[in-house]
């Protein structure tokens, strides 16, 4: 279970502080999926990284499994933007980064994730060599490769054209039915957060708040983007980021 | 085979140049005449013995002093350019000493080496040293946030995003920087080879012939030019194994 109180962030300090998240509480339990949607800037990232334990909060409190996040743990993975690959390394050694710096490679390594994900054949490659949305694929692989039982997800879509975007979905949704992760998604797409959250936390302008919560207990399906509850979310975001 | 090539017509258009401009000197100026390239050539084959000792002597010179100032500004610099309270402390001392010409200590360094092979290694990678230092510390301070975030979410120890970032992230920068400064070195190398009476090295076989035999010293300054392409070449070289990853392109969409 991930967990928030009160929590609240400040970038910088004393006099040059600056209120980033503002008295936000959540809670998630195992297994399940929440994604927070606010408008670009508004302290979405910080939330993420406060879980991450990359950053502290300036007061109120995250917790994982009960216990208060002090630093990076090894069972939350986070796949950032523009999926963090390091340029230098090839698919084979991005994908295993993670198992290296937990000191579990090459006892354990990210070979079935890479063939499951289709990445076998460009193992040798560099990230510049790779198509966008195969560099998220690799980023996925990274991620899940320490099997992880929180994956947080920092606009991991963004700048994808719509059909790898939701070619890119469709395989999120998969691997979070079959491996049973804890999901965060922070975005500022509405069909995105429709698509992958069961539960919907809009934010508002910086400093982020919470400004409702939507529940989307129907979705979990691929069709689901067809449907009319899918519809009905996407609205019903659409209004409450307008008010 | 497309750069041997290229590499080829470079060579044949210097050459022509260097004898059009020995045509010309030795018309205006018959008392100081320029060789040209063949004399030149024909020396190195003649000497090639004297050359070649003196020739190795330069290499490793040179080749010692690179791998000193390596070793040294390589890790100063990246610390300074990644640690932030460590960069206010100390690039002030470096902004502060690096304008200083350093051919300026050499005088002292031969009183505090002596003549030696010792003091030619030091002024050469002296030089080198704030070369690479600047380019390590410019890199490591301009990462890109990303990448750090990247393997700190993993839970990396200090060492460990030193060894994943910051040396491979201001590797290309720190070989550029070598590449650079290899120009440099040899002046200063030169310089240090000639400010002593004897001993051994390139500059010091130009400045014992340029007097007497005019033609072979021309083969010491073809010899310097090998040299220098050849280090060039070794460190295009080393980029190439080492930053693969600069050298693919979109092969596959």
């Amino acid at each position: 279970m991930i967990d928030a109180n009160a929590l609240t962030i400040d970038h910088g300090r004393g006099g040059h502080a600056v209120r980033a998240v503002d008295g936000i509480g959540f809670c998630l339990e195992k297994g399940r999926s929440l994604a927070f949607i606010g408008p670009s800037g508004c302290g979405k990232t910080s939330i993420l990284f406060a879980i991450a334990g990359l950053l502290s909060p300036s007061a109120g409190s995250v917790r994982v499994g009960g216990q208060p996040v002090t630093g990076p743990r090894r069972e939350i993975a986070l796949i950032l933007q523009n999926a963090g690959l390091l340029p230098w390394k090839t698919v084979w050694q991005n994908a295993n980064l993670s198992l290296l710096l937990a000191g579990e490679y090459p006892g354990h390594h990210a070979g079935p994730i890479l063939d499951e994900l289709g990445l076998g054949s460009v193992r040798d490659r560099f990230p510049a060599e790779l198509s966008e949305g195969m560099k998220r694929r690799v980023g996925i692989a990274r991620a899940l490769s320490t099997a992880p039982e929180a994956l947080l997800m920092d606009e991991p879509l963004a700048s994808l054209d719509t059909l790898t975007r939701e070619r890119i979905q469709d395989l999120f949704l998969t691997l979070w039915r079959e491996r049973r992760f804890s999901l965060i998604l922070v975005t500022h797409d509405i069909e995105e957060a429709a698509f992958l959250g069961q539960e919907i936390v809009v934010l508002t302008e910086r400093p982020a708040k919470v400004k409702a919560t939507v529940p989307n207990e129907e979705m979990g399906s691929l069709d689901y983007r067809q449907s009319e509850g899918f519809r009905r979310t996407a609205a019903r975001l659409r209004e409450v980021l307008e008010q | 085979m497309k750069q041997i090539v290229t590499y080829a017509t470079s060579l044949v258009i210097l050459l022509v140049l260097w004898q059009a401009a020995s045509l010309v000197v030795n018309a205006i100026y018959p008392s100081t005449p320029l060789p040209g390239p063949y004399q030149a050539f024909s020396q190195v084959v003649k000497n090639f013995q004297e050359l070649q000792r003196h020739f190795l002597a330069s290499a490793a010179r040179l080749l010692v002093a690179m791998l000193i100032s390596l070793a040294l500004a390589v890790p100063l610099g990246l610390l300074i350019g990644h640690e932030r309270t460590l960069d206010r402390f100390v690039s002030p001392m470096i902004y502060i000493t690096y304008p200083i010409p350093q051919v300026a200590f050499i005088l002292f360094l031969f009183l505090l080496f002596g003549t030696g092979n010792a003091t030619k290694v030091a002024i050469v990678a002296l030089v080198l040293f704030f070369q690479i230092l600047v380019s390590a510390q410019g890199a490591a301070r301009n990462l890109s946030p990303e990448h750090l975030t990247s393997v700190r979410s993993a839970g990396a120890t200090r060492w460990q995003v030193y060894r994943h970032v910051v040396f491979p992230a201001a590797l290309p920068s720190i070989l550029t920087s070598v590449r650079v400064s290899i120009g440099m070195g040899m002046a200063f190398l030169y310089i240090a080879e000639t400010t002593a009476r004897l001993g051994t090295g390139l500059g010091m076989y130009i400045k014992s012939r340029m007097l007497v035999s005019r033609d072979s010293a021309f083969a010491g300054i073809v010899a310097m030019a090998i040299l220098g392409l050849f280090l060039y070449v070794a460190i295009d070289v080393v980029e190439h194994i080492l930053c693969r990853w600069k050298y693919t392109g979109s092969r596959s969409r």
